[in-house]
């Protein structure tokens, strides 16, 4: 009787102890399709999951036994990776393509660096550095996303903590956050990217808007990009949002030149089944300005300028320009940039030793601007600061740029981080030039197969809001990325150098050794007074002989 | 000869110099070949090769005392002699080898022995801690000796055997719920885990604790298609046949595997089929039906197939209560898969948690004993690989991991009079074992043999030693002329 009685208190105890705070989880997934001015299409599918009341591990902690993570909706095998190294916030992307800032405008998802990205703030204060959590966590995403994140090693990794703010907040634990970032440019998504993606979600592809994750079209698109954020809001909990990106072009794919779509036509499939544990799913489209456009069905409500649809009521979405015979593309006569920052990025060089990084950097809008400039180089392309010229308006304007901070590359180990705020002026284009020289690599640093060159990562710029809004640190451009071509070595030539360098120690050594130990006979010839016997002129012979060898 | 005598005098060209400036060549190259040998030689420390041959060769024997209730009224001397006699005679000599039971008419003091009562007026046998309490009156010493062997040492049938999953000092527990398709409604939503686990399945944890730590975790996953059409019975049933089981599991589409650890996992996975598919029953060989919906995959984990009642309407969120007999399926499947013996038939367990002291002290010995096993086949296999690749650098962590290995393996043998440290110390053996047999250093030179380094230098090699040859055939040559002149001028 007492023992039930015992074991009925120790359930009590256990039952609390497993769940000391209700937790609960909600998904929500939602759909924004913009016509673009070229009449492309940008599609970004976002999916959020809210763990409510509950933060980041604490890396004080590492060492212990973690609690046990009981998830419904939250992906468990993401969960496993935040908490066994302790990451508080974290941003992955995966993009193929150049984003064209001035016709597409600004990105839904601002994360649109060519190839890999990859930055996350990891707490200090644990048994384990914060180095070797960041190369677990890398480790770990790579094998959970099949892409060779991997490699951001710290020859790649920076901690550009003025460009890549926090986007939730900071736990605080007594020690300081710090941020790791890493490009990885030569990166490219795939389908092997996209399974392990969707397989993240609740309802994977199989039910709600993730259905339309046809990696048929989403990889035929002229850009297309997945992203996965991992925040805590001090007030929500811990959030994960998966993104997938694509601009598609249904003008390209229409027999009749025209720009309507539907979901149909755009992703090849339809909305069959609403996901049982969305608590809000829409498809939101962006409503263009003065051109006459039909909507198939009418949709649920409009909110500002999107007209929303709710996901559980319909299959299909189309819109038409129905007053429009053909879609003529505007972009290629005279046209305004849509975005207010354009970035033009150049290496310029004449040989394979020194080069010159150009930067030209455009303000479309009427007031001055002032953005944060960040370039991560490898340390195999060194820049030269005091060769820095900033140009704008043909004369030089070396006071446009301020607060500079530089960590110089080691070679071999780290890359080069330059940050600096860049003030320019209304309506003109401020050149920036540096001098680079490009390493000569040893030979086990080159890649093991034929490369058409070394992919540079891109310069980010962030526009700093001076209408008292303060930082915002959503809006950023990146600059396409720069492929730099390296004194390439013959990779036969270890064996040359063996075979030619061993022959000349051998003809040295010869020589030398042969004269150390020849002996040197006086021959007499015939006529002489004192003619020398056979046997000497023998001896000179065999000499002579040694001496050749 | 009188040239000869002529260049002697110059001293670049006597014979002494000449001779002197060949011996310090080849002087120096004799005295660097050993600064040769040893700088491109493979680091191959020995292995205490006699130590595991010694070590293999012992026994890891668990003394195992019975005391005798002496309140019971027989005769315990010569009950404890006669017990002590059919036991022996009854363990084969395999368990004999490892298992040394000894009966005493008194309790023993300061040993935890296993006391072993009769009970005339009961029908079943019991056990409750060490103690075991036999139905009837001590007067079958046969009987009595035949279900302590059981207890004592349980066998496991050959089916049971390749399920236990190797032994880890710890596990992690996946529990996850998977809906076929829930998208069709009337499917679970969500489960109150927590709870269930706290009902059904903690306090079996904490008694299974002696053995292993556990890490426990749970995901809930909506879409989990089959990658087989299940078969079709009559009245809108579906089955499941034994060859389907073995495809059951769908990796490409479960997303059950993980990589952020290197524990093992056992799985226990709840699923519910969709509308279509429901009920889906496990089907015998003949193709009927069977009452249970539960199966096992070796090793692997367990899995449970929940038809929800066909007047469900809506989608469910399933409480503890509807997990219950869930929850005792995962806890026989857990037994299993870690290798927790069954007692005996008729015999009843008072304790309040299951898996009873009686099975947990088999399981520790089984279990120590494997490890052992493996230890020291690990250490042969080592040794065999070793003097087998004469190129296998053999480095000074690989030896020490092997000489702790040792060490406790030798505490291992000594306290074996305790299960639970036995057990300790030999899952540190294999721990420290397989480390290094798996030890990144040793293959490292193994693919780069020595050949290809003589190929490379040849080019070197080749044409100095030619030049140094020559002139000591040469002077050699010129040194034996002179002797024979000599001989002759004699």
């Amino acid at each position: 009787m007492i023992l039930t009685r015992v074991l009925c208190v120790l359930l009590a105890v256990w039952s609390v102890y497993a769940d000391p705070r209700i937790e609960s989880e909600h998904f929500e997934e939602d759909l924004v399709i913009r016509p673009l001015k070229d009449g492309r299409t940008s599609a970004r599918f976002s999916f959020t999951t809210t763990l409510e009341n509950k933060s980041p591990r604490n890396p004080e902690l590492l060492g212990e036994d973690d609690d046990s993570q009981h998830y419904t909706l939250f992906p468990l095998t993401l969960g496993q990776i935040l908490r066994e190294y302790a990451i508080t916030e974290l941003h992955l992307s995966l993009n193929a393509g150049k984003w064209n800032y001035d016709t597409w405008g600004m990105p839904d998802e601002p994360g649109v660096a060519t190839g890999g990205e990859l930055w996350a703030w990891i707490g200090d204060g644990a048994p384990t550095s914060v180095d070797r959590r960041w190369q677990g966590l890398r480790n770990a995403l790579a094998g959970l996303f099949c892409a060779s994140l991997g490699v951001m090693d710290e020859q790649r990794t920076t901690s550009p903590s003025r460009t890549f703010r926090p986007e939730g907040s900071l736990p605080d634990w007594g020690h300081a956050h710090h941020l790791r970032h890493a490009f990885l440019p030569s990166e490219h998504v795939c389908t092997e990217n996209l399974t392990p993606f969707y397989k993240l979600l609740p309802c994977k592809s199989f039910s709600g808007i993730a259905t339309l994750l046809n990696p048929h079209k989403l990889f035929d698109a002229d850009w297309h990009g997945m992203s996965v954020h991992v925040l805590w809001k001090e007030d929500v909990g811990i959030q994960v949002r998966l993104t997938f990106q694509a601009v598609l072009d249904p003008v390209r794919n229409s027999w009749n030149n025209k720009r309507d779509w539907s979901l149909k036509s755009l992703f090849d499939r339809q909305i069959a089944q609403s996901c049982p544990v969305s608590s809000a799913s829409q498809i939101r489209v962006s409503i263009p300005k003065d051109q006459p456009h039909l909507f198939t069905p009418q949709p649920s409500r409009v909110d500002g300028s999107y007209a929303v649809f709710d996901v559980s009521n319909t299959a299909d979405v189309e819109m038409r320009w129905h007053e429009e015979a053909s879609f003529e593309n505007p972009a290629t006569g005279k046209q305004e940039p849509v975005s207010a920052l354009s970035v033009r990025r150049t290496l310029e060089s004449v040989n394979k030793y020194r080069g010159s990084l150009k930067v030209a950097v455009t303000n479309n809008g009427g007031d001055d601007m002032q953005t944060t400039y960040l370039e991560t180089l490898p340390w195999f392309v060194q820049l030269y600061l005091h060769t820095l010229r900033i140009e704008c308006n043909g004369t030089r304007r070396g006071d446009l740029l301020r607060g500079a901070t530089f960590t110089p590359p080691i070679p071999h180990s780290r890359p080069t981080l330059y940050q600096s705020t860049l003030t320019i002026p209304a309506r003109s284009t401020v050149y920036m030039t540096l001098d680079v020289t490009k390493a000569f690599l040893r030979y086990t640093e080159h890649p093991p197969d034929a490369q058409r060159g070394w992919d540079l990562p891109p310069a980010v710029f962030v526009p700093i809001r001076t209408d008292g809004e303060g930082w915002d640190g959503v809006e950023r451009v990146y600059t396409p990325i720069l492929l730099v071509d390296l004194a390439t070595p013959d990779f036969s030539m270890p064996y040359n150098v063996i075979i030619m360098s061993s022959t000349l120690i051998t003809f040295i050594f010869g020589s030398i050794f042969n004269l150390l130990t020849r002996k040197f006979i006086v021959v007499k010839m015939e006529g002489d007074e004192k003619s020398g016997d056979g046997e000497e002129r023998e001896a000179g012979r065999t000499g002579g002989k040694g001496g050749e060898l | 000869m009188s040239g000869d005598a002529d260049d002697e005098r110059i001293f670049l060209q006597s014979r002494k110099v000449r001779w002197s400036i060949l011996a310090a060549y080849w002087a120096v190259i004799l005295l660097a070949l050993p600064l040769w040998w040893t700088t491109t030689s493979i680091q191959r420390l020995s292995l205490p090769t006699s130590r595991v041959e010694d070590l293999s060769r012992e026994d890891l024997r668990f003394p195992v005392d019975i005391t005798l209730n002496p309140s019971t009224g027989v005769d315990v001397n010569a009950l404890s002699v006669k017990l002590r006699g059919l036991i022996n005679a009854r363990l084969g000599p395999d368990v004999r080898s490892w298992l040394n039971v000894n009966v005493h008419p008194n309790p023993v003091p300061g040993t935890d022995s296993y006391v072993l009562d009769f009970d005339a007026g009961s029908q079943d046998s019991t056990v409750k801690e060490r103690n075991l309490t036999l139905a009837g009156d001590g007067s079958s010493p046969s009987k009595a000796a035949n279900l302590l062997i059981d207890l004592l040492t349980p066998r496991h049938t050959a089916a049971n055997q390749q399920k236990i999953a190797k032994y880890s000092p710890r596990y992690r527990l996946a529990f996850s719920l998977l809906n076929e398709n829930a998208a069709l409604g009337k499917s679970a939503l969500g489960w109150d885990l927590n709870d269930a686990l706290s009902r059904y399945l903690f306090p079996t944890l904490q008694s299974l604790q002696l053995l292993h730590n556990f890490t426990i975790e749970s995901q809930v996953q909506f879409h989990a298609p089959l990658a087989f059409d299940p078969t079709h019975l009559n009245d809108s049933a579906h089955g499941l046949t034994h060859e389907d089981l073995t495809v059951f599991v769908n990796s490409a589409e479960w997303s059950l595997s993980s990589s952020a650890s290197n524990d093992p996992v056992l799985h226990f996975v709840l699923f519910v089929p969709s509308i279509p598919h429901r009920p889906l029953y496990l089907l015998d060989s003949e193709g009927t039906p069977m009452k249970s919906n539960a199966f096992i995959l070796p090793q692997w984990g367990g899995i449970v197939i929940h038809n929800f009642s066909p007047d469900m309407t809506s989608n469910l969120h399933m409480t503890p209560e509807h997990l219950e007999g869930i929850f005792s399926a995962f806890r026989l499947q857990l037994f299993t898969l870690l290798g927790v013996p069954e007692l005996p038939k008729g015999v009843l367990c008072l304790d309040d948690a299951l898996p009873s002291r009686w099975q947990m002290d088999s399981l520790l010995r089984q279990r120590s004993l494997e490890n052992v096993a493996s230890t020291t086949e690990t250490l042969h296999s080592i040794i065999k690989l070793v003097n087998q690749i004469e190129n296998m650098p053999v480095k000074e962590d690989v030896k020490g991991d092997i000489q702790n290995a040792l060490d406790t393996l030798e505490l291992t043998y000594k306290s074996s009079n305790s299960a639970k440290s036995a057990l300790e110390y030999s899952a540190r053996a294999l721990t420290l074992s397989s480390r290094a047999f798996f030890n990144p250093g040793m293959l490292a030179l193994l693919y780069f043999p020595p050949e290809h380094t003589y190929a490379i230098y040849a080019p070197l090699f080749a044409p100095v030693s030619l030049p140094l040859l020559a002139p000591v055939v040469r002077e050699f040559i010129a040194w034996r002329k002179a002797k024979r002149a000599k001989q002759k001028v004699e």
